[in-house]
């Protein structure tokens, strides 16, 4: 085992050679006692690359139901896009084992009004079954207790699988592992450290990371980078304070650290629906939109940059200001945000993919990036 | 010798209400307390020990709550915290009185308790079982009569500038203690805090002057729990007050200096332990799994309890 201070200095040095031009990057001391591994789960066997798969029935706009049988199609031709195999239990076994136990990341922040849709997850879970993993050793998870409750994905899955949330109280800091964090000090706040989920350490051996397509007040889009680092740490709100985010060089930092970086090995994005302004919550249906669409991969910078197109393409296409615009004008309430898609209570950050990229966690160019366009 | 305890000095009830209350008292468990002068014989006469509490002379103390001030912008949306630790430290030797409504009585005993000061407290009726089994715990871990271990030491100017610093510094874990003229054995000495400062401001300027590094005592997990450290060559007390509403789980602590052994205990948390004890670099890591309104750790260098 590597000694931690060894590693405290290596991932220390990592933002200072990322700073950006005009961007001031806070100084960030990673510990963790596990070692990065040689062939890490982002942006694992297929950077750049990205099976992206569109159904017009996967879910009925108006009822906002979703097809499971559609849905089915639409991961199976997704993973074989992927992998290159032409069985769909191959696919999955490329990333799984039997004895694997798997965390399925999950993103509940806007529900029910949007997540990762029960349809979804309960696909990934049969393909997990069928591999050979046991109910038992699959966990639906996520932070908060109060938002994986409104969607019951209890009744979508078979009995043994758990689903489980870091916070049955929103601050308590009992699931998170003392001696896995991020620590640095955005604005004078007195908890400087953001842990790791417990159990990605001591518990995981896989996660399967199952974002949404949103739009987001602070980090610009809400999707793989932003699910898998603010989804398994504690202690991440601490990044904005008035009409200022580090979500630039937060999201990419805490994605990087071990073990997280290197079991994270599958990329499965819900685009059955999507929200293109006020995420990553969603109380206004007006706000939704419906790609019908899934992203598969291993790199989660090439298919948030795929993200940022779609939302910004459907911001263009409902006249709201781009996710790129940094204008202070647009600045304004939370209240106003919520119903006025030209006001926002941040500066956008939606450059914190390309940070990620700098830190060797994907391909960020979009001529780089192979995109296999699949059609159900 | 560690953690010998002298005599330990313990808040006091304060009744002012009739002895036809007796019963309620007697249902609580508590036989001492005090109250208003010229009332001493009445509840000496229906069996209790009461002695002579004189509010006029005493210092109120306000009742030790969290606010959460929602309307306030702040994405980190940190509480305000009414405590009274910085207003103990600036006035060493007097007689406090707090006037706690229901819910408070408890916190007050064990934050008196934690700042080794005479206080009177006024509880709530509904209060007084709980407020008695903090009474109990508190004479049950006794009191070491520790040092007061600080960072940062302050010449107090008496101003209400200097004040509201002192107290946005216990808020914020910034250790100091009120000193009569600037002393070298502190990290960092605070001559003269000016008239025309922000508070804030100037406190949050201390803890970067300071850094984070040389504090004494760190936590994470929680913003509602407020520390005293105490301590000498070879041990050391951390008095834990919670201010939150509710339990805090998984409080991690980090205490400058290399500790062997740590012993908690915690207020109605029976059979509670440390959990994930770490010493590295010269400072020592623990985690409190849950404490509720009070917790005290006791480190010792070198020996076992």
């Amino acid at each position: 085992m590597m000694h931690r201070r060894a590693f405290l200095q290596m991932a220390a040095a990592a933002p200072a050679a990322m700073a950006a031009p005009g961007r001031e990057i806070p100084g960030y001391r990673v510990v963790s006692h596990y070692q990065p591994v040689a062939r890490s789960g982002m942006p694992g066997p297929y950077p750049g690359q990205v099976a992206s798969v569109h159904a017009e029935k996967c879910i009925e706009a108006a009822t906002e139901k979703p097809d499971p049988a559609v849905v089915r199609e639409m991961m199976a031709r997704g993973m074989l896009a992927l992998t290159g195999d032409a069985d769909v239990r191959d696919a999955w076994a490329r990333f799984i084992t039997p004895s694997d136990v798997v965390g399925i990341k999950v993103n509940c922040s806007g529900a029910p009004g949007i997540m990762s849709s029960p349809a979804v997850v309960a696909e990934i879970v049969r393909n997990l079954m069928a591999v050979g993993v046991k109910p038992d050793a699959i966990w639906i998870y996520e932070r908060f207790e109060d938002q994986v409750e409104t969607v019951h994905y209890d009744r979508y899955v078979p009995q043994g699988v758990h689903i489980w949330t870091a916070e049955t109280r929103r601050g308590s800091a009992e699931s998170y592992d003392p001696a896995t964090y991020v620590e640095t000090a955005f604005f004078d706040e007195d908890d400087t450290r953001s842990n790791m989920i417990r159990l990605v350490g001591n518990r995981f051996t896989k996660i399967v990371n199952v974002p949404n397509m949103k739009d987001h007040g602070a980090a610009g889009v809400t999707g793989c980078l932003k699910n898998i680092a603010y989804g398994n740490f504690s202690n991440v709100a601490r990044s904005h304070s008035g009409s200022v985010t580090n979500t630039y060089s937060f999201i990419g930092t805490l994605a990087a650290v071990e073990p997280l970086r290197s079991r994270t090995v599958l990329q499965v994005m819900d685009g059955l629906r999507g929200v293109w302004h006020g995420g990553p919550f969603s109380p206004n249906r007006k706000f939704r939109f419906y790609p019908k669409r899934m992203l598969f991969g291993t790199d989660p910078v090439a298919i948030d940059r795929l993200l940022l197109d779609i939302i910004d393409g459907q911001r263009k296409a409902e006249h709201a200001v781009s996710v790129w615009d940094r204008s202070p004008k647009y600045l304004g309430r939370d209240d106003d945000h919520r119903n006025n898609p030209n006001v926002n209570p941040f500066i956008r950050e939606p450059g914190h993919i390309e940070y990620a990229a700098g830190l060797g966690l994907g391909v960020y160019d979009l001529d780089k990036i192979k995109v296999a366009g699949i059609e159900v | 010798m560690p953690l010998a305890f002298l005599a330990v000095l313990l808040p006091t009830l304060f009744w002012d209400r009739p002895v036809e209350t007796a019963d309620t008292l007697h249902k609580a468990g508590i036989e001492r307390f005090c109250v208003p002068a010229g009332r001493e014989q009445a509840w000496r006469k229906v069996g209790f020990s009461a002695t002579a509490f004189d509010r006029g002379r005493a210092t109120q103390a306000i009742a030790p709550k969290v606010e959460y001030h929602m309307d306030v912008a702040s994405a980190t949306r940190v509480p305000w915290v009414d405590a009274n630790g910085w207003r103990f430290e600036r006035e060493p030797g007097r007689t406090f009185f707090y006037d706690a409504p229901a819910g408070s009585a408890a916190l007050a005993a064990a934050e008196a308790f934690a700042y080794e000061v005479d206080a009177g407290i006024r509880a709530a009726p509904e209060d007084l079982a709980q407020f008695a089994r903090m009474l109990k715990f508190l004479g049950e871990i006794g009191q070491p009569h520790l040092p007061v271990r600080a960072n940062i030491g302050v010449v107090d100017d008496g101003s209400d500038t200097t004040a509201e610093v002192l107290n946005l510094m216990a808020r914020h874990n910034l250790l100091f203690h009120v000193i009569p003229s600037v002393d070298p054995k502190y990290d960092l000495n605070i001559r003269q805090v000016p008239r025309d400062t922000n508070p804030y401001e100037f406190a949050m300027k201390i803890r970067r002057d300071l850094t984070d590094e040389k504090r004494l005592l760190r936590i994470f997990g929680s913003n509602v729990v407020l520390v005293r450290l105490t301590g000498d060559a070879s041990q050391a007390r951390l008095h834990l007050l919670n201010y939150g509403s509710g339990a805090v789980k998984g409080l991690r602590v980090r205490v400058l200096g290399s500790y062997k052994r740590g012993k908690l205990a915690a207020f109605e948390r029976p059979g509670a332990a440390l959990e994930d004890y770490n010493v590295e670099d010269g400072a020592t890591e623990f985690t409190i799994p849950e404490m509720g309104i009070y917790a005290v750790v006791d480190l010792l260098r070198d020996s076992n309890f």
